[in-house]
């Protein structure tokens, strides 16, 4: 598998690197969107960021004599409450060519100070979530170097600020946005509530972000766009700094059929693979080491009024059992998902319809059941988005979950999980 | 001391022909213009270029190529919108060929930034350079042409 894997990698570079002969695109894709600026007309320091306020509402039921939940009946990224205001995100950043003379190099600054999975650990103020240099001086390798986002799943590597949803398919969450248990971590049971805790990761989520160094690049080709990236990084996310010599892989190429538009709603059918590997050693037991194997392909198809996307993923090793089992996810267990969605722009309105369906199987086995147990989780959400200006929207969604697993134990606390609502609102600057 | 006084009158009739020919010259490449504009793109702002690209743009939506004169000419920060890899490339080379807009670059300009760099910048094959950006804006001005800083 791990032979196919590089033969198959080193097909893709031959390819894109091949296609380097190609008149070279300009920003119109997440790796140029985030990695570069337009050449000769970049401002020196760009100021941005935006902000994210919300509301949810879960309508899980309890378990149990004591009435105890479990983390996906709650609210995060405290997971205290069945219901609560947020301001999930709240960043700030700057970007630029810090010598404008010269295009050849840009930067990409990025803070959080919202509450979520990035800043609650630790109750930290703000987090730096992005810090990275780009030498765009080989034609066809363009060079970045720092803290950002890795190549890999669409819901991960696109800006956050234009997800159409406001909370990732259980998929991205669960197989994808990487957690990190820290030295002296303990797992939690289902608690009640107030006074829950179930937050025993100890570090900030990984963000979908790494430190290291990337190779990327676009050509361009009649409508055609294709990109690659090639990654090693650290594969620690946002911590930056290495807790082992173990370096991760991280493999990208897309290819897009360009309808018009630029930034990140340009219209286009864009088509995508993408790996990522590593290792991981468990901070209580150091003599134990783990692979994480992510592997994914999707598409997505945007021209308005219509918009659809679909993703498949899978991965082994290190599979999340939730945060308040940091224990159980250093493990060899396999998962897989996938999602499909699609976007109605009601024409002559603001308004947008969206919908959702994603489905992620987990294969547990943790010490405290039978091996080989499942768990499955299939999530509809219903959408709708309105866009006071190009800037600023609302969203809105309710999402229908259906949990089960094969552990009583566990399918006893998932029956009883019922729809989340969620209202959120954008505004860029 | 007549023979000096000579080849005065005649140097002074060289550089007034000479003046009179670049004019000619300028105007030459759109006879039947009845709009004669220069843009100034003097400005470090991005969003700047891209105006200065979109008023000659709507100038030839308006008027037609052959009814507008335009020249842009950039001078200081402005002269970026002229480097070879600028990002506007391909709107600079679609001016040129479908409205047959002028593109000045400042040479004093291009002398003073290729001090900080290290090297002249590569500029875009379509920039004219011009012995200073704003001695051009006023020799087209006294020729008639109507200067617009966007």
């Amino acid at each position: 598998m791990k032979n196919m894997t590089i033969k198959t990698s080193l097909t893709a570079l031959t390819l894109a690197m091949g296609l380097g002969a190609a008149q070279q695109a300009s920003a119109a894709n997440w790796l140029m969107l985030q990695g570069t600026e337009p050449a000769g007309s970049a401002p020196r320091a760009k100021l941005w960021g935006f902000v994210q306020a919300q509301y949810q509402k879960d309508f899980s039921d309890s378990f149990g004599a004591g009435e105890v939940y479990i983390p996906p009946k709650l609210i995060g990224p405290n997971l205290e409450t069945q219901d609560q205001f947020n301001v999930n995100r709240a960043r700030i950043g700057v970007r630029g060519s810090n010598f404008p003379l010269d295009s050849k190099t840009n930067y990409f600054v990025l803070i959080e100070m919202g509450r979520n999975g990035i800043t609650n650990h630790g109750d930290a103020f703000a987090k730096v979530t992005d810090a990275s240099v780009t030498f765009n001086h080989i034609p066809g390798a363009r060079v970045r170097v720092g803290l950002f986002k890795n190549p890999g799943p669409e819901e991960g590597l696109q800006a956050i600020h234009v997800f159409d949803y406001i909370n990732f398919t259980t998929v991205t969450n669960q197989l994808m946005l990487e957690r990190y248990p820290v030295t002296g971590y303990t797992n939690a049971p289902a608690q009640s509530i107030p006074g829950a805790d179930f937050n025993k990761i100890g570090n900030s989520v990984g963000a979908f972000r790494d430190t290291g160094i990337q190779v990327f690049d676009t050509f361009k080709s009649g409508s055609w766009e294709t990109a690659y990236a090639v990654k090693i990084g650290n594969g620690s996310g946002l911590e930056i700094t290495d807790n082992d010599n173990n370096k991760d892989v991280y493999l990208y190429l897309s290819t897009e059929k360009v309808y018009g538009g630029k930034g990140g709603r340009r219209e286009g059918w864009k088509f995508f693979a993408w790996s990522q590997s590593g290792k991981r050693i468990d901070p209580n037991n150091t003599a134990n080491e783990y692979d994480r194997k992510r592997y994914g392909v999707g598409t997505k198809y945007l021209k308005k009024p219509f918009r659809i996307s679909a993703e498949y993923m899978k991965g082994k090793g290190m599979i999340f059992q939730g945060p308040h089992r940091p224990g159980h996810m250093f493990n060899d267990l396999e998962a897989s998902g996938w999602y499909v969605e699609g976007g109605w722009y009601i024409p002559k309105t603001k308004l947008e319809i969206d919908l959702r369906y994603d489905s992620y199987t987990r294969e547990e086995n943790h010490p405290t059941s039978v091996a080989g147990d499942e768990s499955r989780y299939k999530t509809a959400t219903i959408g709708m988005q309105y866009h006071f200006n190009k800037k600023t929207r609302l969203n809105m969604e309710y999402s229908n979950r259906n949990y089960e697993s094969d552990t009583t134990a566990v399918n006893n606390q998932y029956e009883g999980v019922k729809g989340r609502f969620a209202i959120q609102v954008t505004a860029i600057f | 001391m007549k023979s000096l006084k000579n080849w005065l009158m005649l140097a002074l009739l060289a550089l007034s022909l000479g003046l009179s020919a670049q004019a000619m010259a300028d105007k030459a490449s759109k006879p039947f213009a009845e709009k004669r504009v220069v843009l100034q793109i003097s400005d470090p702002n991005p969003f700047k270029q891209t105006l200065v690209l979109n008023v000659a743009n709507n100038l030839l939506k308006h008027y037609g190529p052959d009814k507008v004169d335009i020249e842009i000419v950039a001078f200081g920060p402005g002269l970026r919108l002229l480097f070879a890899d600028n990002a506007n490339k391909g709107r600079i080379q679609r001016l040129v060929e479908n409205g047959g807009v002028r593109f000045s670059a400042c040479s004093n300009t291009i002398r003073n930034m290729g001090k900080k760099l290290g090297h002249p910048p590569v500029l875009n094959p379509n920039a004219v350079k011009v012995s200073a950006g704003v001695v051009r804006i006023l020799d087209l001005v006294d020729q008639g042409y109507v200067l617009i800083k966007p």
